[in-house]
């Protein structure tokens, strides 16, 4: 929990952090993974190079296992790397991950033995773009945020705000479904705040799905004229582990490579698709888009018609067939035979 | 020199006769991506809000996309256009680190030819750069050789001593763009000393710095250390996010596009970062993560020195403070292996 690492009396800012007992068990979890030989690397959130930011860090030195840390800015999705490190991997994840890691194991992108997975509970990430509209000042002005179960505490400019922690954490972690991982290897016995708010979860998607047809489609055409195509979204995202993406197809070509709205529309629309069945609503390709596109209203609204059609659970449960790459006869409905 | 000076409230009147003669860019927001873009001849609130752009200024001569040229299938071939755009620009309030990124990539775009479609916008385009106080926790600037206060690579440079903007006129371009303004006075030396105080002050609050010195040399050494290459690069997700808001990366792609009878010939941003980078032509030959992130680093810090005796990062901060991992390079630069180091294998 949170609570327990920003108690008031302690240093608080992101980048002087008091070692919380859950980082010191962590550490301590991680270190003998690499001492004994059980892993070759370890992933985890080390403290970024800027204030309120994080950095995954990805090692086989023990000496870096004192960089680890917990805390409401670890945002990565950290699974994104486990088909691309090789050998086994200890790897520290929210409950997020924990189902894109099971997600991964699934779609045989990983196998489990190869893997170690360091549970920890979350209580929800901060946004800081909700930050900073609450301050009124950009991340590197913000001198502290202090972030209890019920409330956050921001301190800008001298001046001191309180908030409902609802105000402050991402969309996708007011509708968690999941804040301990269920798959583990390791857990962290902690229990999490559960800070939810199931309205502000979903305002964009209700707002979208208000608009007609007509502004639901100059909406997104507005969206996708800022688009760079810098593929940050589908980078950042571990449900896109394919080794050819079809953006980049050229026989046939499904996608022009000239950023102009229709394409990269398309792109954004096809890669939701593709997801489906993948996505565990991370909201990392919302996060990390530079030209602040809300790109979760397409990823969530699939994942909760996946949800409604299928009775699927992205991630849920390690033993369960694949959505989208499991068949069965009696599935083939005349179709194919 | 500074020698003139302007009061903030004529500002909105100096743009609005500028914007008679041609058109003026201006940085502006939307939903919270701020970008060059075309004053709408009113706003000039960005002068209070206004630290640096997220799409870099590059963009105004090297669009991500742009036609270079149209055709159209006629009986007896092809008909062929190339779009004519002489239009005249200003770009008001370029920072001097996105300045001298221009100053830059200005070399690159005239080196061994002469490129149309950049140099047609360039020459065409005055620069007015506006002096920065209110730099990012990620930038680096004064570590690469840009004050973030003076400019010689623009054609005027305004800086912001309080109710007033002292002028350098750098050009005799910029300097005629104040020349029928009535709002314009003569610099005070009392203005000049708190232009001073201002400058040093300015400087001051750059708090992130990194030792580039022997950089080259240092990277020279290194090339081979593929431990090093590969520790540094793997958590990046090689994404464009560096590379296409970086203000002097420049890598282009050059795509047809047809339908039935009509097309036209585009060419976008590209980005050394991805891994179908240059698949079209052959082969990328940088298949390996670490080969992608070690370019961008040497590319930057090496090769352009070599041949050009100029660093291509002028320490806007861009790729740290937008990377969606904090991939920082200050930190990489300060991490090179000292010592001359040379793997073997690989």
């Amino acid at each position: 929990m949170w609570l327990k690492m920003f108690e008031p009396s302690g240093p608080t800012t992101c980048l002087v952090m008091k070692v919380s007992d859950m980082e010191k068990e962590l550490r301590q979890e991680a270190g003998k993974l690499l001492e004994e030989g059980t892993v070759d690397y370890i992933i985890g959130f080390a403290p970024g190079s800027l204030k309120f930011t994080t950095t995954p860090l990805i090692t086989e030195d023990i000496d870096e296992i004192n960089n680890l840390v917990i805390n409401p800015f670890i945002n990565n999705n950290l699974a994104k790397y486990l088909p691309e490190i090789p050998g086994r991997v200890g790897i520290i994840a929210k409950g997020c991950d924990s189902r894109s890691i099971v997600s991964l194991i699934q779609d045989k992108q990983i196998a489990r033995q190869d893997i170690v997975i360091l549970g920890i509970p979350c209580s929800g990430l901060v946004d800081l773009k909700k930050v900073e509209k609450l301050a009124g000042k950009e991340r590197d002005k913000i001198d502290d945020i202090v972030v209890l179960a019920d409330k956050v505490c921001i301190t800008a400019g001298g001046e001191k705000k309180e908030v409902p922690t609802t105000e402050v954490l991402f969309d996708h972690c007011l509708g968690c479904e999941l804040q301990i991982p269920k798959e583990y290897d390791f857990l962290i016995q902690e229990p999490a705040a559960e800070i939810r708010d199931y309205e502000s979860s979903s305002k964009q998607i209700q707002e979208l799905k208000k608009m007609s047809p007509d502004q639901r489609w100059a909406f997104w055409k507005e969206q996708f004229g800022h688009c760079i195509r810098c593929y940050a979204c589908r980078q950042v995202c571990p449900a896109c582990f394919c080794e050819r993406c079809f953006v980049e197809e050229s026989q046939p070509r499904w996608v022009s490579p000239v950023s102009q709205w229709q394409d990269n529309l398309i792109f954004q629309a096809i890669r939701t698709i593709h997801v489906a069945g993948r996505c565990t609503d991370c909201g990392e390709c919302e996060r990390v888009c530079p030209v602040n596109i809300p790109l979760r209203s397409l990823s969530k609204e699939m994942y909760d018609l996946v949800g409604e059609m299928f009775d699927y659970k992205t991630g849920m449960d390690v033993n369960a067939p694949a959505l989208m790459t499991a068949y069965e006869l009696v599935e083939a409905e005349g179709l194919i035979r | 020199m500074i020698t003139k000076k302007i009061n903030k409230k004529d500002i909105r009147k100096l743009l609005g006769t500028w914007n008679q003669e041609c058109s003026v860019i201006v940085p502006t927001r939307e939903q919270g991506i701020v970008e060059m873009a075309g004053w709408d001849n009113k706003d000039i609130s960005f002068l209070d809000w206004y630290r640096n752009t997220v799409v870099p200024p590059k963009a105004c001569f090297l669009p991500q996309s742009e036609v270079m040229i149209s055709f159209q299938k006629k009986e007896n071939g092809l008909k062929i256009e190339v779009p004519q755009d002489e239009h005249k620009q200003i770009i008001f309030g370029i920072r001097p680190c996105d300045a001298r990124a221009v100053a830059i990539i200005d070399q690159v775009f005239a080196d061994t030819y002469d490129d149309y479609y950049y140099s047609s916008k360039r020459r065409n385009t005055l620069l007015i750069g506006l002096s920065c106080s209110n730099p990012y926790d990620s930038c680096f600037c004064t570590s690469t050789d840009v004050n973030p206060t003076e400019s010689e690579d623009v054609d005027l440079m305004f800086m912001d001593i309080g109710d007033e903007y002292v002028i350098e006129e750098i050009t005799s371009g910029g300097k005629a763009l104040l020349n029928t303004s009535s709002m314009i006075k003569k610099a005070t030396k009392a203005d000049i000393n708190k232009a001073k105080e201002v400058r040093a002050a300015s400087v001051d609050k750059l708090k992130k710095k990194v030792d580039t010195k022997d950089v080259d040399r240092k990277l020279q050494s290194c090339f081979n250390d593929i431990d090093y290459w590969e520790q540094v690069s793997a958590k990046c997700i090689s994404c464009g996010i560096c590379t296409f808001l970086c203000p002097t990366c420049f890598c282009f792609d050059i795509n047809d596009e047809m339908i039935k009878k009509h097309g036209a010939r585009y060419r976008g941003w590209d980005s050394c970062s991805f891994r179908s980078y240059t698949k079209m032509p052959m082969e990328n030959p940088r298949e390996e993560k670490w080969r992608r992130v070690r370019q961008r680093v040497c590319h930057k810090f090496e090769f352009y020195p070599m041949n050009l005796g100029i660093n291509a990062c002028t320490g806007c901060g861009r790729c740290i403070r937008l990377c969606p991992v904090n991939w920082d390079i200050t930190q990489v630069i300060a991490g090179l292996p000292g010592e001359i180091s040379v793997h073997s294998g690989k």
